[in-house]
């Protein structure tokens, strides 16, 4: 029998029995649709936590220090960073304001989503990695002068002032009027709490809103990953000529830690490891799941599909024309239901991202859904392929009994 | 000589408690052209016997010439060549394909014989309207009745125009109006100058071959040659 034969009767046997073909690719469909599901989700998570600390800046330090006398250590920190200008590239605090802003009819207070405000030095935007999209960024002018202005982030910049131009623009906050001199580009869309959100003042205005600013807390940004580990080493040195050692108990000056994404990211490592097991075992059992769903189809029909394949070799039907047929049979339905599962796997994978992970547009991987799709595809021309190898190797009359 | 088996057994379970002689030392011929009805109680071993002529089993022991060939020596190609080509089969239980139509089973042989598509078709509506089913050929066998059912496997055993005809039991599950339809339509074969070999309990249904060979406990005991019973 020619091989055109062979695939239109594996047609014509896929449609004349639609029950036992619609049941196969369920089967292959449910497999390759809840792996790619899940493992895709799984990984936008991680992905997405990932992404937030990439966007936040990395290489990034961390120092918290404060003295018992209450003075302010930033000051002189700040003046060392600019000395280890070689590994820092930016210093600073990382004060909150809260505050009321209002412009026009629009005020912070009533917001869905009301802005971060934030406290900074001129060098907020390189340790945050924030760029100026419009007018100019907060200098070292502003912060020393109590200048009362303040830069906006895109998505703030947006719900202030629509699509006009902030920049130039008055504010008032708490009632004082702020002029509002640049833009940040956005950096973070397709998410409802974005980092795009932020109002960013010069630490120093604080006083003139008569707020009190706490400034332990403190960011550096290095310029690679071994000057994270140089700048840690050196501030914490220096911190201890200040502060004194923070292990001392007797010490009565200060106390001082640092923190750097190194820690973070190796905790991170482990984390998305583990992360990468559990996957694998979600997986697998979806996998198995699916396989056992195509077996028990493929397996419950064997009986039906034997005294078939007894009737053709009887009527003359050689053993290779029916391993063909077979084969093409199961292919084809593996590969529709493969496909079908595919494109269910994608809208759910989409779905899924949008309700789950913050609005987030996430694809499925490539890797996963070549993997599901092969699995099931190999497991169901195997089972489908199984009953032909076996009953054509039969003796016809002994296919022809089968029951 | 068409057929011919030299001392031929088939038997179950060789050499244990259960031992069953389906075939007990069988020697037979037939020639091209005969009318053969084989008769025999439930379980002398008919169907066995025939399954072995039409190469759907082998014998645990003895030759089998078709047409000179030793059956013995054929490939797997071979032998499919033979029951595709040589040989339409009639089955009591019709072993119809059920997720196909009438025509498609009709059609079935004739795609392995790579028939081309539009002289396919000629001959499977030929073979449909011979046995007067054509009108059903859209119908699947789960939408037709018993005798239908018949009527397409004979149109698929037929279709072919082998040389052979094997029918076993094909009037069982028939009431006796349908199954004279049948046995008319092997004589007709029969004149047509197919070798036909009929098995059946019945003697009034053995009434209508030339030649019965009666068979007991997988022996021939009897082979004579009679007046027929025309339909
Ligand atoms: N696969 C088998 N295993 C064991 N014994 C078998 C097998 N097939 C047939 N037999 C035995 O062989 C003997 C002959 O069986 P066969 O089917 O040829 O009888 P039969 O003459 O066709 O009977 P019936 O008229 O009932 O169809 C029986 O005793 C049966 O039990
Ligand atoms: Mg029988």
């Amino acid at each position: 029998m020619k091989f055109g034969q062979a695939m239109k009767m594996a047609f014509k046997s896929i449609s004349g029995s639609k029950v036992r073909s619609f049941l196969t690719m369920l089967g292959i469909i449910i497999g390759v649709a809840s792996v790619m599901t899940i493992v895709s989700i799984m990984m936008g998570m991680t992905k997405q936590s990932l992404a937030y600390y990439e966007k936040a800046g990395s290489n990034r330090l961390e120092v918290y220090a404060y003295l018992y006398n209450g003075n302010s250590v930033f000051n002189d920190l700040y003046d060392y960073c600019l000395y280890m200008g070689d590994y820092v590239q930016g210093v600073t605090p990382a004060g909150n304001l809260s505050a009321t802003v209002v412009y026009g009819d629009k005020n912070s207070s009533s917001m869905d989503n009301p802005p971060q405000m934030y406290l900074g030095s001129d060098q907020y935007s390189i340790v945050n990695n924030f760029q100026i999209a419009h007018g100019r960024d907060l200098s070292k002018i502003d912060v020393d002068n109590y200048s009362n202005v303040c830069v906006m982030g895109a998505r703030a910049a947006q719900n202030f002032f629509d699509f006009t131009d902030p920049v130039g623009k008055e504010v008032l906050v708490n009632g004082l009027p702020f002029t509002v001199i640049g833009v940040y580009m956005e950096k973070d869309p397709n998410n409802d709490y974005s980092m795009d959100n932020i109002i960013l003042f010069p630490y120093t205005a604080a006083r003139n809103l008569g707020q009190i600013v706490d400034m332990s807390q403190v960011y550096v940004k290095c310029r690679d990953s071994n000057s994270v580990k140089q700048a840690k080493a050196m501030i914490e040195g220096f911190l201890t000529g200040i502060c004194g050692d923070p292990n001392d108990y007797t010490n009565q000056k200060g106390y001082f830690y640092t923190y750097s994404d190194d820690q973070w990211q190796e905790s991170m490592n482990e984390q998305a490891a583990m992360m990468s097991l559990v996957l694998g075992g979600i997986a697998g059992i979806s996998l198995l799941v699916g396989g056992i769903g195509i077996m028990n189809i493929m397996l419950v029909t064997v009986t039906e599909r034997t005294r078939e394949i007894g009737i053709r070799r009887a009527i003359g039907a050689q053993r290779r024309s029916i391993v063909t047929q077979f084969l093409i049979e199961a292919g084809t339905i593996c590969g529709i239901g493969g496909i079908f599962g595919v494109l269910l796997g994608t809208i759910l994978t989409l779905i899924g991202g949008k309700l789950l992970l913050g609005g987030m547009i996430l694809w499925p991987s490539l890797g996963i859904t070549l993997g599901a799709v092969l699995f099931s595809v190999v497991l169901g021309v195997i089972f489908g392929l199984y009953p032909a190898i076996k009953a054509s190797g039969l003796q016809p009359v002994v296919a022809l009994r089968a029951e | 000589m068409l057929i011919d088996i030299q001392d031929v057994y088939k038997i179950y379970g060789e050499g244990t408690e259960a031992e069953v002689r389906a075939l007990d030392g069988v020697t037979l011929s037939i020639e091209r052209g005969e009318f053969v009805a084989v008769v025999g109680q439930s379980g002398s071993g008919k169907s066995t016997l025939m399954n072995i002529l039409g190469c759907l089993d082998v014998p645990t022991r003895g030759t089998y010439l078709i047409d000179g060939q030793d059956v013995d020596e054929l490939t797997d190609a071979q032998l499919s060549h033979i029951r595709n080509k040589q040989i339409g089969f009639i089955f009591q239980s019709y072993n119809l394909i059920q997720g196909l139509n009438a025509y498609e089973n009709v059609e079935l042989p004739l795609i392995y014989q790579n028939v081309p598509i539009f002289r396919r078709k000629d001959l499977v509506m030929e073979a449909m309207e011979r046995v007067g089913i054509a009108d059903r050929w859209k119908h699947r066998p789960s939408e037709m009745s018993g005798g239908q059912q018949q009527r397409v496997a004979i149109a698929r055993a037929i279709a072919t125009k082998p040389p052979i005809i094997m029918a076993d039991e094909p009037t069982g599950a028939l009431d006796s109006h349908t199954g004279k339809e049948v046995l008319y339509f092997l004589q007709e074969l029969n004149k047509e100058g197919s070798t036909v070999i009929l098995i059946t309990h019945d003697n009034s249904i053995a009434a209508t071959a030339r030649r019965v060979v009666r068979i007991s406990d997988g022996k021939i005991i009897e082979d004579r040659e009679q007046e027929v019973d025309w339909l």
